[in-house]
């Protein structure tokens, strides 16, 4: 793949400003809103179970004149310091799917089960806020969102060929862009200001080896993807469960039972988002494309 | 540079208005809907705000209010278009607190006026803070006096921040200036979320900021204010610091010293009851009140519960 074209490809996604969301949670937060009795709190709630607007949120808190620049890793920080007005100002300025797809809603299902299973295993490591590795894992896939809509041709593109040829989303993107959504959410974050606790989970979560400084985020991140993947919650695109990093394996070092564990809290803690994911959909018609 | 903020179709209708204030080197930002407006807005909020009466759904509303919120910068001059038949109308200006209008449409010398006008008169009344932009000094004797004279007890709240100087001196003044950000970020926000109504928020200087709520809201701001800041203090610390507890840097005498994580102090002075003459009594009594929560470990805030007054 020669880099003009990857370079190409580079500066449209960089160029990405606004990726929509969900119908369903801009109306439940207009709602909530306009409630005086909701907190800034409850609203935070709503918001990081959706992984476009949490990156958002991200967005503003380290831009450079919010006087915090990459410094900010999570959502709950993000709102103490941005306040509810903010809050309320990002739900008006939200952009919504035109045409809301099936995909986009599993999509956003596969990137909130993701965090989950990072809450549970980074908790369970005693990693220090592990706010900070569910909000990587709720982002993990941003960069997928950008591709499709920056580049809607070769998303098409990558769509037939993964269906032709039957290969993992992953390997379609490589083919057809030269790079993959992982590279692609880690421009995105770093042209966004995040700080690199974020970055890098969200660019090595197929290959934890490339981290320098957070080799056990990224591990968990890639962990994470596998296992809600092997749960079937959500849909990342594709079939295909990607393959189990050694590294990553050795570094988070389970025992079969800490396996067993980790599946029942996540099982758990599915249930409670899956309501809130229930709630979302009811209000939503959903067009399926072939 | 003044970057202005035009929200509508219809206000540089003529060509002549974009020219004439192009020309004066304002930089121009146009939205034709309220979603893009107020997106930008967040983005970077700009100098001034022009926006027309008429959007879908008054979206116009949802904007002042994004304007009014702004804290990075307060006091953004916003001048209303309105057609004349609106202003025969009448508008509440409590639900829609701007500063100026204009008639549509928009005659372009008088834009131009009007814009150099709101400027002019903002320059006249600025007090505030040039990092946390939020009031100082003048405004919080106004602020305090107001409070004396208020039928409703108020409660005066002092909040400086422990361990502040060696800090920045380990760590170095601009991330010193986040945390002086983020401090007045941390209370603006829990005041603006649990006790909005008739609350003030201003900035002394440095470490020190005051703000002033109902004495009935009192307890609630303090514990969320410290609350919150628990909550984001150690994104501002290095993880080695965290996990020690502390710092070694010299104290005022060049002596190295092991000083804490910052914390927050906060004293609360209620006014209600006639107890105070005037501010300079409440400093007065801020002043001890402030010795005592300081020597406390952590973050702490300490109330006067005196039924008089005691200036020892």
């Amino acid at each position: 793949m020669e880099e003009v074209r990857r370079q190409e490809f580079r500066t449209a996604l960089r160029k990405t400003k606004n990726l929509p969301t969900l119908p369903g949670i801009i109306a439940k937060l207009c709602k909530m809103a306009e409630d005086p009795d909701i907190s800034t709190e409850q609203m935070g709630k709503v918001i990081s179970q959706d992984y476009v607007l949490s990156a958002k949120l991200l967005k503003l808190v380290n831009s450079a004149f919010y006087g915090f620049p990459q410094r900010i890793s999570s959502i709950s920080s993000a709102i103490i310091l941005l306040g509810f007005n903010v809050v309320k100002s990002l739900i008006i300025s939200a952009s919504i799917f035109e045409v809301m797809e099936a995909q986009d809603v599993e999509l956003w299902q596969h990137s909130l089960g993701c965090a989950v299973v990072c809450n549970v295993i980074a908790t369970r490591l005693g990693v220090k806020d592990p706010e900070e590795v569910s909000t990587a894992g709720l982002i993990h896939d941003i960069g997928k969102m950008a591709i499709k809509m920056e580049l809607p041709d070769e998303y098409q593109m990558i769509n037939r060929l993964m269906r032709d040829r039957g290969i993992s989303m992953r390997q379609a993107e490589m083919e057809v862009l030269g790079l993959d959504h992982a590279e692609a959410g880690g421009w995105l974050a770093s042209g966004w200001n995040l700080p690199k606790k974020l970055i890098e989970p969200v660019t090595c979560h197929h290959d934890p080896r490339l981290a320098h400084e957070e080799q056990l985020a990224s591990s968990i991140i890639h962990f994470g993807d596998i296992m809600i993947r092997g749960l079937g919650y959500g849909h990342a695109g594709d079939k295909k469960v990607p393959m189990l990093s050694k590294r990553a394996w050795e570094f988070l070092n389970f025992s079969p039972t800490d396996i067993d564990e980790i599946f029942n809290q996540v099982e758990e803690k599915l249930w409670d988002v899956k309501g809130f994911s229930l709630e979302i959909n009811a209000d939503e018609i959903i067009q399926v494309r072939d | 540079m003044t970057r202005i903020l035009v929200a509508g179709s219809h206000i540089l209708e003529r060509q002549e208005s974009r020219i004439s204030l192009e020309a004066k080197g304002y930089q121009l930002i146009v939205a034709t809907d309220i979603k893009t407006a107020v997106g930008l807005f967040l983005e970077d909020p700009p100098d001034l705000l022009i926006v027309e009466r008429g959007f879908a759904g008054n979206g116009e509303l949802d904007l002042v209010r994004v304007a009014n919120a702004c804290l990075q910068k307060t006091n953004i001059p916003i001048i209303l278009v309105l057609p004349r038949e609106e202003m025969v109308a009448g508008i509440d200006w409590r639900v829609l607190p701007v500063d100026d209008l204009l008639e549509r449409p928009v005659a372009p010398e008088e834009l131009l006026l009007r814009i150099q006008l709101a400027e002019a008169r903002r320059n006249r009344v600025f007090d505030n803070n040039p990092l946390s932009k939020l009031p100082g000094n003048t405004s919080i004797l106004n602020a305090i006096q107001n409070a004396l004279a208020d039928s409703e007890p108020m409660a005066v709240c002092y909040v400086d921040i422990d361990n502040f100087k060696p800090y920045n001196d380990h760590y170095g003044f601009s991330q010193g200036d986040e945390v002086i950000l983020m401090v007045a970020r941390v209370i603006v926000n829990v005041i603006d979320q649990v006790a909005r109504q008739r609350s003030f928020v201003g900035h002394v200087g440095g470490d020190d900021y005051v703000f002033i709520v109902p004495e009935f809201k009192m307890v609630e701001v303090c514990e969320k204010v410290l609350a919150n800041f628990e909550a984001v203090r150690n994104l501002f610390i290095a993880p080695e610091d965290v996990k020690k507890g502390g710092f070694v840097e010299k104290d005022r005498q060049g002596r190295e010293t092991r000083f804490g994580l910052l914390s927050i102090s906060i004293a609360v002075i209620p006014t209600g009851h006639g107890k105070f003459q005037h501010s300079g009594q409440v400093a007065a009594v801020a002043t001890q009140i402030k010795h005592k929560v300081k020597a406390l470990d952590g973050n702490n805030y300490l109330i006067d519960r005196r039924e008089g007054y005691f200036p020892d």
